[in-house]
């Protein structure tokens, strides 16, 4: 394939000196101190050791974000802590609360089945036609091993979204970061040839999940295909049916968010099935900051094509100096690009121009919603293996 | 700067500023307007909301409203009754309720409440009106059909017999 | 002849039905009209079709409740066994209908793509028809709690004709609320269009399938 001919691309930028990086990262810090220390909270040592550790985690991660001007691998650190250790509290609180994973009928009538997410679009119908919200949990918190209920989770997601359009899905998901500290493990893929239009996957699941949830007004997607139910709570199988639910999740578990980033080093389960990620997408239709591809700088070589963790970018996409709809803001495609070509930018602003600034004012919202939601899921995961360890 | 570029800007701006407001004002404010809306949790789980409640020695059995099964919901209507406190229950219970308020006796329900709050029920309904479903050594079955206790309520969901 | 408020009643227990039979047949429609052409037509066509055949599933099965002359009886017992039966065996038949339709799918990536043998893209019209008529009719026998309902009031009716005139009335009365449909018209039809619509019936099918079978086998579709 022919390349383009096109200017040559600027010199890799040099690290910042610590004292200019430590600066960028002051307000990051006192964010951190707000959000981990404000009165209430952290009644006991493990708590206040869990959020010493998780502060510092987070903002040795953005100095070093500041310094190597670098995105991808350090959100990834965060990402796979994320991921790893939200399995870990939340399973401990449920055995704390009911004594097992599984949802006995008697916690989905008293309203206390944790609300994640993940249903929020397939809810949407049911709820606009008949005012009702398919889902058995409480609309306010009402205890037992949901902390949050329907509305606060609604509010926080809102929120997010507003500033991180499907950036949610590198900043704030709490199920993404397994699958992709697994496609983290090998060097290269050992499976490289996909067919692309799996990648319309999640609009598809998205789609009949929708439907499903409508006409026989249940959560479909909890009740059948989250693969996550394997890692945090499941159906307590009490005939075939349950035990077919819990065969379906574990292998979907298995088959998207285990074996195929291994073998793939993509994110697969965010790529082929996840519906709340396509819903996710239409968000970045709002959000301000996006990816770009300087097509003056561009020479077609597809880097960050292979870099990109969720298949969001295509030579169509490429060749027009955008992402899918899909990209999700990791950075990974940005940090790869050897001509800097791939930037972060703000829409309505000149591509390319300024994209440190850009990059700058995205971490600083990004990481503040990664403080704000997925390090207090940190923190709750550390003191929980510190509450096994003393 | 062109006028876009700074409206860029300015948006950029405002959504660091939305980031910083969130723990503070945006996320609280979001739920409120969520809860605000005057959304429901589907009756199927919930039971639907209490109507009426009759008096019994130390306990007393709550009656909600008749549950219907929306959409292609592959349940029956039923009715949900509530025995609480069922730390004042006696080890057996056998009450005819008058659901509907006529002043007939419509169901009674007979079941046995274990010591042990996670030990399994099971319950008989001998239904006296032709709009309840009696039911017979009934567990955990379906939305519409089962014995359960819920905190400090024994519950029981009587199936509604199609009209 | 029964008095017009009665015709008037069917109307609007149609037109309150609309969100369920919406409900019911949406997981169906959309996604076999999201593989047609773009454009009002093609799917103002499409709809008619479905919702003719669909009017024609609960008319046959009017009559031939009504000729056994069991229809106040044997609606309520169609909430027991033979109701399970049926709908399992409907959900099955929507299940293959809906895999041959994702099958039939494959070739359709835009207005100019042809191979198809059910679905309008570069298909003839006997074939568009064929698919439409097929779903039409099968959700039409799905016996939704709107047509119970239906069927119940109609089977109080003196005779046969008037529970028709009941029957078609109440369709009318659903069939506004498929109007909106005909705004999938607008949306534009690219490979990932109908990739996306071909993949969500594959999961609608299987989804039906498992259904159709708990109910064949008399099993609960609920684990807990």
């Amino acid at each position: 394939m022919a390349t383009k001919a096109c200017t040559p691309g600027p010199a890799p930028a040099a690290p910042r000196s610590s004292v200019r990086a430590l600066m960028l990262t002051l307000p990051i810090v006192v964010w951190s101190l707000l959000m981990f220390f404000h009165p209430g909270t952290n009644t006991d040592w493990r708590s206040r050791t869990a959020a010493a550790i998780t502060a510092l985690f987070m903002t040795a991660l953005f100095f070093m974000m500041m310094r190597t001007h670098t995105t991808y691998r350090w959100r990834r650190l965060f990402f796979v802590a994320l991921g790893v250790l939200f399995p870990v509290g939340f399973i401990y609180n449920l055995v704390l609360a009911r004594g097992t994973m599984g949802i006995p009928v008697e916690e989905m009538i008293a309203g206390r089945t944790p609300f994640c997410f993940m249903p929020i679009p397939t809810l949407i119908l049911p709820a606009a036609l008949t005012r009702t919200i398919v889902f058995p949990g409480s609309i306010l918190s009402a205890g037992g091993a949901s902390s949050h209920a329907i509305a606060a989770m609604v509010g926080l997601w809102l929120a997010l979204t507003l500033v991180l359009g499907k950036g949610w899905c590198s900043y704030a998901c709490f199920f993404g970061g397994i699958e992709e500290g697994m496609a983290a493990i090998p060097a290269r893929p050992r499976l490289r040839k996909l067919d692309p239009r799996w990648r319309y996957g999640p609009w598809a699941v998205l789609l009949a999940m929708a439907l499903l949830s409508l006409a026989l007004f249940e959560p479909a997607y909890c009740m059948w295909l989250c693969p996550f139910k394997a890692v945090t709570e499941y159906v307590a199988a009490r005939n075939l049916v349950g035990l077919i639910q819990n065969v379906i999740f574990v292998l979907l578990f298995a088959g998207l968010v285990i074996v195929l980033p291994f073998l793939t080093k993509k994110r697969t389960q965010c790529s082929y099935f996840c519906p709340f990620g396509a819903f996710q997408s239409i968000f970045n239709k709002i959000s301000i900051f996006d990816v770009r591809i300087d097509q003056a700088r561009c020479k077609s070589c597809n880097i960050c094509q292979n870099a990109c963790p969720n298949l969001s970018l295509s030579k169509e996409s490429i060749a027009r100096g955008e992402t899918l709809i899909s990209c999700m803001k990791c950075g990974a495609c940005i940090d790869a690009c050897p001509r800097q070509a791939a930037v972060w930018h703000i829409k309505g602003t000149q591509v390319a121009l300024k994209p440190e600034r850009a990059r700058l004012m995205f971490l600083y919202a990004a990481w503040a919603m990664a403080i704000l939601f997925g390090g207090s899921i940190i923190a709750q995961g550390i003191a929980t293996i510190l509450h096994f360890l003393a | 700067m062109s006028l876009r570029s700074k409206l860029g800007y300015t948006a950029a701006t405002l959504t660091v500023l939305v980031a910083l407001l969130t723990p503070f004002v945006l996320m609280g404010l979001l739920s409120k307007g969520f809860a605000g809306l005057g959304l429901h949790v589907d009756e199927m789980y919930s039971g639907g909301p209490k109507i009426r409640t009759v008096p019994y020695a130390a306990y007393a059995v709550a009656i909600h409203r008749p549950v219907h099964p929306h959409m292609l919901q592959n349940e029956m209507p039923f009715v949900q009754l509530d025995w609480s406190p069922a730390s004042a229950l006696p080890a057996h219970v056998s009450d005819t309720v008058d659901i509907d308020g006529d002043g007939q006796p419509d169901i009674r329900a007979s079941f046995d409440v274990p010591v042990d709050p996670k030990a399994p029920l099971r319950v008989d309904v001998d239904s006296h009106n032709p709009r309840y479903e009696a039911m017979h050594n009934a567990g955990k079955e379906r939305y519409s059909r089962l014995i359960a206790r819920v905190d400090n309520s024994i519950l029981i969901r009587i199936p509604l017999a199609h009209p | 002849m029964a008095p017009p408020v009665l015709f008037s009643e069917a109307l609007a227990l149609g037109l309150a039905s609309g969100p369920a039979c919406i409900a019911a047949c949406g997981p169906v429609l959309v996604p076999s009209l999201l593989t047609q052409q773009a454009g009002f037509r093609p799917h103002a066509r499409y709809l008619a079709a479905f919702l003719s055949a669909r009017l024609l599933g609960y008319l046959l099965f009017a009559i031939a409740v009504w000729e056994l002359g069991a229809l106040a009886s044997m609606l309520p017992a169609l909430h027991m066994l033979p109701r399970a039966f049926l709908m399992g065996a409907v959900n099955i038949l929507l299940a293959c209908v809906l895999l041959w339709y994702a099958y039939s799918a494959r070739h359709a990536c835009g207005q100019s793509c042809s191979g198809s043998k059910l679905v309008n893209i570069g298909a003839t019209t006997s074939h568009r028809a064929a698919g439409a008529v097929a779903l039409g009719l099968l959700t039409g026998l799905s016996l939704c709690p709107p047509f119970v309902a239906a069927g119940v009031r109609a089977a109080q009716l003196p005779g046969v004709v008037q529970a028709l005139l009941f029957f078609t009335l109440f369709f009318v009365g659903t069939s506004v609320w498929f109007v909106p449909f005909l705004g999938l018209g607008c949306l534009v039809r690219n490979q990932a269009v109908v990739t996306v619509a071909r993949m969500a019936m594959v999961l609608i099918a299987l989804y039906y399938l498992a259904l159709g079978i708990a109910m064949l086998m008399e099993k609960k579709a609920y684990g807990y």
